[in-house]
């Protein structure tokens, strides 16, 4: 089932009197639990596809629909709450609130989406979650002790406690090491499998395919391959 | 969830420096007003202490009470009309000790009146700061222009004019140290600038303590001083908390990207900044009061809790611009920026 389309989406930028066209007419379709990695050169617009799927920034020309909504036609509110409820992201670095502990930077995510849960039931929830990222041992720890690969681990927490629909991932392996980064990518597999999660993901990382349903190459602003 | 709180246990070094700030700058802002308000107090208490009305000078005095005379038959017009009305003088002068040492003091009398002492004849009432010179009730002083002695029936508290204590006489007494048969003045209490008399020029409470010489010049310059302090504050707080909140831009932007409503945003940086600044201003009135209490004797400092109450009040509308302002940049801030920023 599609969950999101991506409909002739264009962006250009615009420095001085001089434009670029960075996505030039992008057509995709996302289906529901799904996980599909953006590939390309650096410049190619693979991570402003992400972001203009997110709701991160607005697309020049062109539509984005999630759930038979238009992202684009949407006001800027009305995207904040999608992205609250409907959204995960995990960022190259992990960008934890430095001054929360890894319980409450989940509890955050909860109060954040407007969770329905009690209080009792939202620090269950937190417990669970936390077991499965294996991160329940230091629900008390504050960011700054953990290391970057526990650090993504608590990230990935954060993006999915909410349940959300979709997980945008922007290059989540880049700063951990090669064992770190298998790790993390087989934590972002199994959960967006077992909670029925659809993941995009822009990647550098060839071994990270692996871990992937459907590779969409780009280059240039369009969509060289998409090859499942 | 309280972030903001949770945020200054976190990082309390942090925000201890800037609630240091906050805490003696406000401190610093309370003492000079407090010995503004104290020299206010020293140099016109006797005035100030009175009740709002309208005071009256002769025209030709030129805005100088020294230099004023009301003829008889005007005050006695105006006594029989206006039964609260007092007619007054005072002027400055000495008084001899028991040691023949000379005190300056500010003689003042006046017609029957609740709001001055009633002095007999050959009577002294004092300010209580006499007390400190070894002046008690019962000693007699003199002066040189009065032919008879001053006994000292009693002292009566925070009364001064021009920096000196105020000493209630007789009229006849005063009339016979001075050589004058007028009063200066006439005070009508609630009266106002409707009333008027002719040949008299009228002055509210204000109006008068500005006629008084150095009044209005050091009153002006100790102000001055205050509110130079609260802006300079203010400049600090604004500065403080935009440079506090600039280096939280990316964190801010992440909290944006995860869905953050911006015044969730808006609501930490209040609280914040009310929190930081509530418990400095209440460090700083404790302190000020207690300094308010122990204060040298021979100090003039005034600081009531309307005051500090008042300057608090400006404080807290300063820190809030302030963090106001830092909080409209934050507003600015795009998601997608402080996620391409890396790690805050």
């Amino acid at each position: 089932m599609t969950l999101f389309t991506i409909d002739e989406v264009r962006k250009t930028f615009t420095n001085g009197e001089v434009k670029e066209e960075i996505l030039k007419g992008i057509n995709l379709s996302l289906k529901e639990g799904e996980i599909i990695a953006l590939v390309g050169a650096s410049g190619s617009g693979k991570s402003t596809l992400l972001t203009i799927a997110a709701g991160l920034q607005p697309a020049s020309d062109g539509q984005v629909i999630f759930e038979d909504n238009n992202l684009t036609s949407m006001s800027s509110e009305e995207v904040r709450k999608v992205r609250a409820s409907k959204f995960g992201f995990v960022f190259q670095f992990a960008h934890l609130v430095p001054f929360l502990t890894v319980e409450e930077q989940l509890l955050l995510m909860l109060d954040v989406s407007e969770s329905k849960l009690k209080k009792s039931e939202q620090k269950n929830e937190v417990d669970r979650i936390l077991k499965l990222v294996g991160m329940d041992h230091r629900k008390d720890s504050y960011p700054s002790s953990l290391s970057g690969g526990e650090k993504q681990r608590v990230a990935i927490a954060r993006a999915i406690i909410h349940k959300p629909k979709v997980l945008f991932a922007d290059e989540p392996t880049a700063s951990l090491d090669s064992k770190k980064s298998k790790e993390v990518m087989l934590l972002i597999r199994d959960l967006t499998k077992t909670l029925n999660i659809t993941t995009l993901m822009v990647t550098h990382d060839e071994e990270m395919l692996a871990y992937t349903d459907r590779i969409i190459k780009m280059s240039d602003g369009v969509i060289l391959q998409d090859a499942l | 969830m309280n972030l903001a709180w949770k945020e200054i246990k976190k990082n309390k070094v942090r925000f201890l420096i800037l609630g240091s700030i906050v805490f003696l700058v406000s401190f610093l802002t309370f003492i000079i007003s407090g010995l503004a308000n104290g020299l206010s107090q020293d140099n016109a208490a006797l005035i100030k202490d009175l009740p709002q009305g309208q005071f009256y000078m002769n025209e030709d005095a030129d805005q100088t009470y020294n230099l004023s005379k009301i003829d008889s038959s005007t005050q006695n017009e105006i006594l029989s009309k206006e039964k609260d009305a007092v007619a007054f003088s005072l002027q400055m002068g000495f008084l001899n000790d028991k040691d023949n040492k000379q005190q300056s003091v500010a003689f003042v009398t006046s017609t029957e009146s609740d709001l001055f002492e009633d002095v007999k004849h050959e009577e002294v009432v004092l300010d209580s700061s006499m007390k400190d010179k070894g002046i008690k009730v019962g000693d007699t002083l003199t002066n040189n222009q009065f032919s008879g002695k001053f006994v000292v029936k009693g002292f009566v508290d925070q009364k001064k004019y021009s920096h000196a204590p105020v000493a209630y006489i007789n009229e006849e007494d005063y009339k016979e140290i001075y050589r004058v048969d007028e009063m200066q003045m006439i005070f009508l209490p609630d009266g106002d600038s409707s009333k008027e008399f002719a040949g008299l020029e009228s002055f509210s409470n204000k109006e008068f303590l500005n006629t008084i010489p150095s009044y209005n010049a050091e009153q002006m310059s100790l102000n001055m001083i205050v509110w130079f302090l609260v802006v300079i504050s203010g400049m600090l707080f604004a500065i403080f908390f935009y440079m506090m909140n600039v280096q939280k831009i990316g964190l801010y932007g992440i909290l944006k990207a995860i869905g953050l409503k911006t015044s969730k945003i808006f609501q930490l940086i209040w609280t914040q900044m009310a929190i930081i600044t509530v418990i400095s201003l209440i460090l700083s009135v404790t302190f000020s009061q207690a300094f308010n209490m122990v204060a040298p004797e021979g100090m003039p400092f005034t600081l009531t809790i309307a005051t500090t109450t008042q300057l608090s009040i400006v404080f807290l509308i300063i820190g809030f611009i302030g963090a106001t302002i830092s909080g409209l940049q934050i507003r600015k801030i795009e998601p997608l920026q402080a996620i391409q920023q890396g790690e805050a």
